[in-house]
């Protein structure tokens, strides 16, 4: 890091804008990656583009789990729930009040983020597993609600949704998560490089220290709450509006557990862990439930295998392996191409 | 209080047998929620993968009993007639208690050895990744079907005040019963019962008095295990196994875990009726399928108003980081 300031004084343009995008030269070229992969041959067919859009959901909803888990330090174990609830509210806003998708996208974003904003203001007085037991118990009960008023969501039966595209092509979509997940890592990013996630940090090593430090915890955990369950709302929208129909089902308890297995073994609180980790791992375990499917629950094995090793060898994740050997190249150009000159 | 007044009244409203479906449900409901409760003060740990050593119990009964009636359909006047569900059940707690060691060994041991800070949610997670696990281990080796059993026992029902209970049932109950006053009473006069709940209140203070801490680990881990197990087992006529099977006790056993307070282990006896009466009520009176969403919502008042449970209880400042 020194190294880098005393060999450039003045910073060029291209690296001041990869700052401003909190990106750094080997993101930037993953960034690229990830927008000509659907040209490149073995993945240019519809079914792989499904599996790849499926990933950057998940990739997209592990960076807004992050932001709480990685850094306040609360596992939103309902996550997947008020996702869920945000899109049953866009799929209902659009069937019902014949809004356009993208505003219903955004509606269900407001909405799960009021939710959110009730969930944070419930748990303030709660810590650790409590907060987590709560927010589990708000998602049982969104998920029970989601089931039984089959009037409004049809229940089990599922709701169909209208498509964000008229086309039966896969490929706008699959842009689509791209850059909503760039965009979601980017707002993520920026707050959490502001003073705000200094203050997040704080709160989420020792909220004691935090507040005798003259940190207000109530208005951080609760804006923290709220973008990431906004996040979670406006991916759910996402997610109704690709698929075509919805049920219960992603309320349920699994599809965080989903999200939270991405999230930690890419790394929690680096953000950008889970996104890189989730394309080749959720792909991978695609490939292995279609291919194997006389051996059903296989992936899902080597899934919660996955996480257990994490969680006990390697705590820090795929971002920690990647921050001590990766980054510490001893070669010039290397590093920069790791690390960017900001 | 109040439960007791809103046991009495429904039970005038709607008839006995609500009554009784409590009184079984709540009595399998304290298995599992006194394991929890054990592994939650003793350890630490907030087991989210409890549901699977009930799961893990229910398919051992299943296996051990099918040949077993097969046997009692070829001679009928067996003594295994009514010996022969007891041995499957006890089959399904020596399992389940062999998976929890084995869980310890594997998953746990590492984990408390490599870890330092920040116990309580690692481990919480650690569980959360043994679930899924165990969960899709069943599906991959005994497949996702049902593996039920008609009954235990046969035979006439029991009537009890005009309600006819199954002998299942009243059985299950009967070994609820036994298994908790035999807990209790394991807990509370034995000499390693007293050092598992010294353990529980203070790690070091019982280290300094000499006890082995390895030891009473894995003997807690092993009884809360396989007390669920016991749980799985005796309920195989009701829930037959399928891999996602210990999800509902589970989420029943974290409400009367949350509503007794943590680490209360008396407290979970009496939370499991309290949680078995509300979902009871909630069945009868707003109908199947809410008796998720009503208790969540109760629980979580909870929660917010009284988070260390209605019973209270000293071991909530460990869990709160």
């Amino acid at each position: 890091m020194n190294s880098t300031i005393t060999t450039s004084q003045q910073v060029n343009l291209f690296d001041k804008l990869l700052d401003k995008l909190c990106l750094t030269p080997a993101g930037l070229l993953g960034l690229i990656l990830l927008f000509a992969l659907p040209l490149i041959p073995p993945f240019n067919q519809e079914y792989m583009l499904r599996w790849l859009i499926y990933c950057g959901f998940i990739a997209a909803m592990s960076v807004g789990f992050d932001f709480t888990a990685g850094f306040i330090n609360i596992v939103n174990f309902g996550y997947a729930a008020v996702s869920g609830f945000g899109g049953y509210t866009s799929a209902l806003l659009v069937i019902n009040a014949g809004l356009s998708p993208w505003l219903a996208m955004a509606a269900g974003g407001i909405t799960a983020g009021s939710l959110g904003l009730i969930i944070g203001l419930i748990s303030l007085r709660l810590r650790g597993i409590f907060a987590a037991c709560l927010s589990w118990f708000f998602g049982l009960a969104l998920m029970g609600l989601a089931t039984k008023l089959v009037w409004l969501t049809r229940g089990p039966m599922g709701l169909r949704t209208p498509r964000l595209f008229e086309t039966d092509s896969n490929l706008p979509f699959y842009f689509v998560i791209i850059i909503m997940l760039f965009f979601i890592y980017l707002v993520c990013k920026w707050i959490v490089r502001s003073k705000m996630g200094l203050a997040f940090q704080a709160i989420g090593q020792n909220m004691d220290a935090a507040r005798t430090s003259g940190i207000n915890p109530v208005y951080y955990r609760v804006f923290n709450f709220t973008l990431s369950c906004a996040i979670a709302g406006v991916l759910g929208g996402f997610y109704a509006h690709f698929y075509g129909i919805l049920t219960p089902d992603v309320m349920h308890t699994s599809k965080t557990v989903e999200v939270l297995a991405v999230a930690y073994i890419g790394g929690r609180g680096s953000l950008w862990g889970g996104a890189v980790i989730a394309f080749p791992f959720i792909f991978l375990m695609e490939i292995i439930r279609s291919s194997l499917a006389d051996l059903p629950g296989l992936n899902l094995v080597i899934y919660a295998l996955v996480l257990i090793l994490v969680m006990i060898y390697y705590p820090g994740g795929f971002a920690y392996f990647y921050d001590m050997n990766i980054r510490k190249s001893k070669n010039k150009m290397l590093r920069y191409f790791f690390n960017g000159r900001a | 209080m109040i439960t007791i007044l809103v046991a009495v009244v429904a039970s005038i409203v709607s008839g006995p047998y609500l009554l009784v479906n409590t009184i079984i449900t709540g009595g399998m409901l304290a298995l599992v929620a006194t394991g929890l409760t054990l592994m939650l003060g003793v350890l630490n740990i907030a087991m989210f993968a409890h549901g699977e050593f009930f799961m893990i119990g229910s398919l051992t009964a299943y296996y051990v009993f099918t040949p077993i009636s097969n046997y009692i359909n070829e001679n009928p006047d067996s003594f295994l007639v009514v010996i022969g569900p007891l041995i499957a059940i006890a089959c399904a707690a020596v399992i389940g208690a062999i998976s929890g060691i084995v869980a310890e060994k594997l998953v746990f041991g590492p984990l408390r050895k490599r870890a330092t800070d920040n116990w309580v949610m690692n481990s919480f997670l650690l569980t959360v990744g043994l679930s899924v696990l165990l969960i899709n281990l069943h599906q991959l080796l005994f497949g996702a079907d049902f593996k039920g059993i008609v009954g235990y026992w046969s035979g006439m029902p029991i009537s009890i005040a005009d309600v006819f209970i199954s002998r299942d049932r009243a059985m299950a109950f009967v070994i609820a019963a036994v298994v908790v006053a035999i807990f209790w009473f394991f807990m509370t006069y034995t000499s390693t019962g007293m050092a598992i709940r010294a353990v529980s209140q203070d790690i070091t203070g019982a280290q300094i008095v000499g006890i082995d801490i390895e030891k009473i680990v894995l003997l807690t881990i092993s009884l809360a295990c396989a007390l669920s197990a016991v749980a799985g087992g005796s309920l195989l006529f009701m829930y037959p196994s399928y891999p996602t099977v210990g999800l509902e006790p589970l989420y029943l056993a974290w409400f009367v875990v949350i509503l007794s307070g943590l680490g209360n282990i008396l407290g979970a006896v009496a939370g499991a009726f309290m949680v078995a009466l509300l979902k009871a009520v909630t069945v009868e009176y707003i109908g199947a399928g809410w008796d998720f969403v009503v208790p969540s919502f109760l629980i979580m008042f909870v929660l917010i108003f009284k988070p260390s449970g209605i019973f209270g209880s000293d071991v909530r400042g460990a869990l709160d980081k």
